[in-house]
């Protein structure tokens, strides 16, 4: 059953169904598009209408009740459609001139212009490589196509992510070829006559042939993934957080469709929609054509970038000088032009990387999202942080990508709702992140009191002791891809944090010694320390083996609140520690040679970072009165390790302390210290670690010391020597440095 | 190259001629020429013909003439203006000297 209505068609009365009447007027449409650059378009225009009255007019005559689509559609063939005509008479739109090369230039302006006189970005068909969206995009900003096609490129290899906006922008730019409405080719638009929410799964459908609930189901399937994993608490089993398979991602994609493509309302842009009846055959010559010749296209790009960075230089320098000749321009006007491309080049830049930027950070935030329990408290918290998601984060994501294509395809702009919409989500999203961070920095400002519990040991006066851990690392490194510090894995309602750190100083007696400190932060002091109290980590001693918890758990009523904890071990002279690889600890290890600073920081302030490098995870060290070494004799601090060099010109020997040279001069010792000799020290130490402080104190006293000693014991010998009159082999080899002799023979 | 363009250029050239010599003999409506040169086997759009007739007869080489119909408004005949006789008589010129030299090549 369809409506029929009475038309006053160049004179003539027709009575034709309204889906005819609605191709009939887009075919005229489409004509006075490709004519619009024709100086007798009116004339054209009007001579075709009236034969098309003809047409109709024998029809009815033949006996028709009313003009049909079909009818239509088999005038429009018989007259053709502009696509058809364009070859035979795109000379003659050019007027006199019969160039080729004029042709292709006037038939792209025709094509890239629409009756307004308005650029639109199509892809272009004529000039394609792959889906032409390149060529499309240099022909808009009137650029060389190499250069998009390089940078696009550059993208694809450099990030993978050329391919996305690609992939985007050659399904929701119409083709130069499609534009032409009334075509045969299938255009994507929304079906709105079997939506289920905006009709982008089923436009989808209609356009790619197939069942509307493949696209639904696709669309839907990390959805319902998400929910079963919030449910069940398994991150790990539909992989980590996986843009694609993470529910946003797919909603994201519906919505930037829902808000890019057009909705099918009349009929001609339903059957546009449809297309002609899709099967196998129709696919693959679709796809054949889509593809014709992309060997061919790539090898000539190939060509064609080799003659660009040939001719380009020449090109333009020609440019110039024509440009300047014809217009009279002076030097100072391209320079001046010049800048501007490059000042544009530049913005754009800068525009290109702020939008990845926004980005990643928007995807960083979106996978970080299931751990705000952790984080949060309940209620306000909860709320900014979803204002912040929503607002900040996702929305203006939606809005750029939205923005973007609508600008490239020229679309209608945006309506004003959607705008004053979109502001105001931003307003929100501002206002989110503000009270959230502040929020935030409220419950971390006081950090707790320091308390350093003793651990008790039942055999501290073992050899040797390793420290190794009863959790395999396993459960704990599943995001490994993802991994944010000091998150070490979830849980439904807990999480590890790894803020542990372990620190490794000489003992003052001969036996081992185990102690624990807990710190935290909150919103009050008392807060802090109640938090502090309530970190749950172990460490036990079971004969040689010191077993420490990986990491500390929080859960969702004990939150985050940079939970810390210090395990010291303190280790006696001539005992061996090791610490073992299944802790994972090596980074967060430090240790305390002489000469190190670790122990001068003020605890209210300590920043957790890595004090002393050098520490091999797996391996066995020996505690010495200088420090801690390695079985075959290295000292673990890479400090003292660095600052020995040893040649023809003499020693040198530096460290925090001090300088200690021999050479033709003889020898130096030179003091960096303060006249109090704590110039490493400029934090007060809190009076507990007093004892710490002291053995570092003992340390340094004793390494001066023996430095001193050392000097003395050499310029007595020398004294001894020159009165002597030896050589100075000889004086060398009575001095203490054994090692030296060999290099100096 | 491609040959669906080289050929179409090729028609293109000779277009114009063929729908002149069309008219000169005698004054015809446009779907009478497509009839003709349907006939002669060169097919060609009506989309494709009405722009090029009113592009000569902007080039005063044609003009018009209405005729009332029995049917309907009145038609647009088209025939050739002096002018016009002067351009085809140079075409044809062209066209012959261009034919055998084509043929003498092809042989």
């Amino acid at each position: 059953m369809k409506q029929v209505i009475n038309i006053n068609f160049q004179g003539r009365v027709v009575p034709i169904e309204v889906p005819a009447y609605d191709i009939l007027k887009a075919y005229i449409e489409s004509l006075s598009q490709h004519f619009s650059l024709e100086d007798g378009k009116d004339e054209i225009i009007n001579d075709i209408e009236n034969r098309i009255g003809e047409l109709f007019q024998e029809r009815i005559k033949a006996g028709a009740i009313c003009i049909t689509d079909e009818d239509v559609l088999a005038i429009i063939k018989s007259i053709g459609r502009p696509e058809d005509f364009d070859d035979a008479d795109s000379s003659a739109t050019t007027g006199s001139t019969y160039s080729a090369e004029s042709n292709t230039q006037q038939q792209q302006q025709s094509t890239y212009t629409n009756t307004s006189g308005k650029r639109r970005l199509f892809r272009d068909e004529n000039h394609k490589l792959v889906g032409g969206v390149c060529s499309g995009i240099a022909n808009y900003f009137d650029i060389d196509i190499v250069i998009v096609r390089i940078v696009f490129l550059v993208l694809l290899f450099s990030f993978g992510i050329g391919f996305i906006p690609y992939i985007i922008l050659w399904i929701a730019v119409p083709s130069s070829a499609t534009t032409v409405i009334g075509s045969r080719r299938k255009k994507l638009y929304r079906d709105n006559d079997e939506k289920y929410i905006a009709g982008v799964c089923s436009g989808i459908g209609h356009y790619l042939g197939i069942n509307a609930w493949i696209p639904r189901v696709l669309f839907l399937l990390p959805l319902l993934s998400f929910v079963s994993r919030n449910r069940f608490g398994n991150f790990g089993n539909f992989g980590d957080f996986n843009f694609f398979s993470f529910s946003p991602g797919a909603l994201f994609i519906y919505i930037i469709l829902w808000l890019v493509l057009p909705e099918a309302k009349t009929t001609a842009e339903k059957l546009e929609m449809k297309g002609e009846k899709v099967d196998m055959n129709t696919i693959k010559a679709s796809v054949v054509e889509e593809m014709k010749g992309v060997k061919e296209r790539v090898q000539k790009f190939g060509k064609e970038v080799v003659n660009v960075t040939n001719e380009s230089g020449k090109k333009v320098g020609a440019e110039a000088d024509s440009l300047a000749r014809k217009s009279g321009r002076s030097l100072g006007d391209i320079i001046v032009l010049l800048v501007k491309g490059f000042v544009y080049f530049i913005l754009a830049i800068v525009g290109i990387s702020l939008i990845f930027a926004l980005f990643g950070f928007g995807i960083a935030a979106m996978g970080v999202f299931p751990m705000k329990d952790f984080l949060l408290t309940e209620g306000w918290q909860n709320l900014f942080a979803w204002g912040t998601l929503l607002f900040f984060i996702i929305a203006p994501m939606i809005a750029v990508i939205t923005w973007i294509i609508r600008k490239l395809a020229k679309m209608k702009t945006g309506s004003k709702m959607l705008k004053l919409g979109f502001s105001a989500m931003w307003v929100i999203g501002w206002v989110s992140i503000i009270l959230l961070i502040a929020s935030l920095s409220k419950d971390f400002r006081h950090s707790s009191n320091i308390n350093e519990q003793e651990i008790l040991l039942p055999n501290p006066g073992i050899k040797s002791l390793e420290v190794t851990t009863l959790s395999p690392g396993t459960r704990f490194t599943r995001n490994s891809w993802f991994s944010m510090e000091p998150f070490q894995g979830t849980d439904e309602d807990s999480a590890i944090i790894r803020n542990t750190t372990v620190h490794i100083v000489k003992a003052t007696n001969d036996s081992f010694r185990v102690t624990l400190i807990r710190t935290a932060n909150g919103n009050t002091r008392r807060n802090a320390d109640t938090l502090a109290s309530l970190i749950n980590f172990n460490a036990e001693q079971k004969d040689s083996l010191l077993i420490i918890d990986q990491g500390i758990n929080v859960n969702k009523v004990n939150k985050f609140r940079n939970q810390h904890v210090i395990v010291t071990i303190y280790v006696p002279v001539g005992k061996q520690i090791k610490i073992n690889d299944r802790v994972n600890l090596s980074s967060r290890t430090n240790f305390d040679g002489p000469f190190t600073n670790s122990w001068g920081r003020d605890f209210e302030s300590i920043k957790f970072e890595n004090l002393e490098d050098g520490w091999n995870e797996g391996e066995w060290y020996t505690m010495t009165k200088n420090g801690l070494y390695t079985k075959n004799g290295n000292p673990a601090d890479s400090y003292k390790r660095k600052n020995v060099d040893i040649n023809s010109n003499g020693i040198d020997v530096r460290d925090g302390n001090g300088r200690l040279r021999i050479n033709r001069n003889g020898i130096t010792i030179e003091d960096n210290n303060d006249s109090d000799g704590n110039y490493r020290y400029d934090n007060k130490p809190m009076d507990k670690f007093d004892s710490i402080k002291m053995n570092i104190k003992k340390d340094e006293k004793r390494f001066k010391d023996s430095l001193q000693k050392a000097k003395e014991k050499i310029e007595k010998q020398l004294e001894k020597y020159e009165n002597k009159d030896e050589s100075n082999t000889f004086l060398l080899k009575s001095l203490p440095f054994k090692n030296a002799l060999v290099l100096f023979n | 190259m491609n040959i669906d363009n080289t050929a179409s250029q090729m028609r293109k050239g000779v277009l114009e001629f063929c729908i002149l010599s069309v008219i000169k003999q005698g004054e015809a409506y446009p779907s009478d020429i497509i009839d003709k040169m349907k006939a002669a086997n060169l097919n060609i759009f009506e989309g494709t013909l009405y722009p090029l007739l009113t592009r000569l007869k902007n080039a005063e080489l044609l003009t018009y003439r209405w005729v009332e119909s029995n049917s309907g408004p009145p038609r647009k005949y088209f025939l050739l203006t002096e002018k016009g006789a002067d351009f085809y008589k140079e075409l044809e010129a062209t066209w012959n000297e261009l034919a055998n030299a084509v043929t003498a090549l092809t042989k």
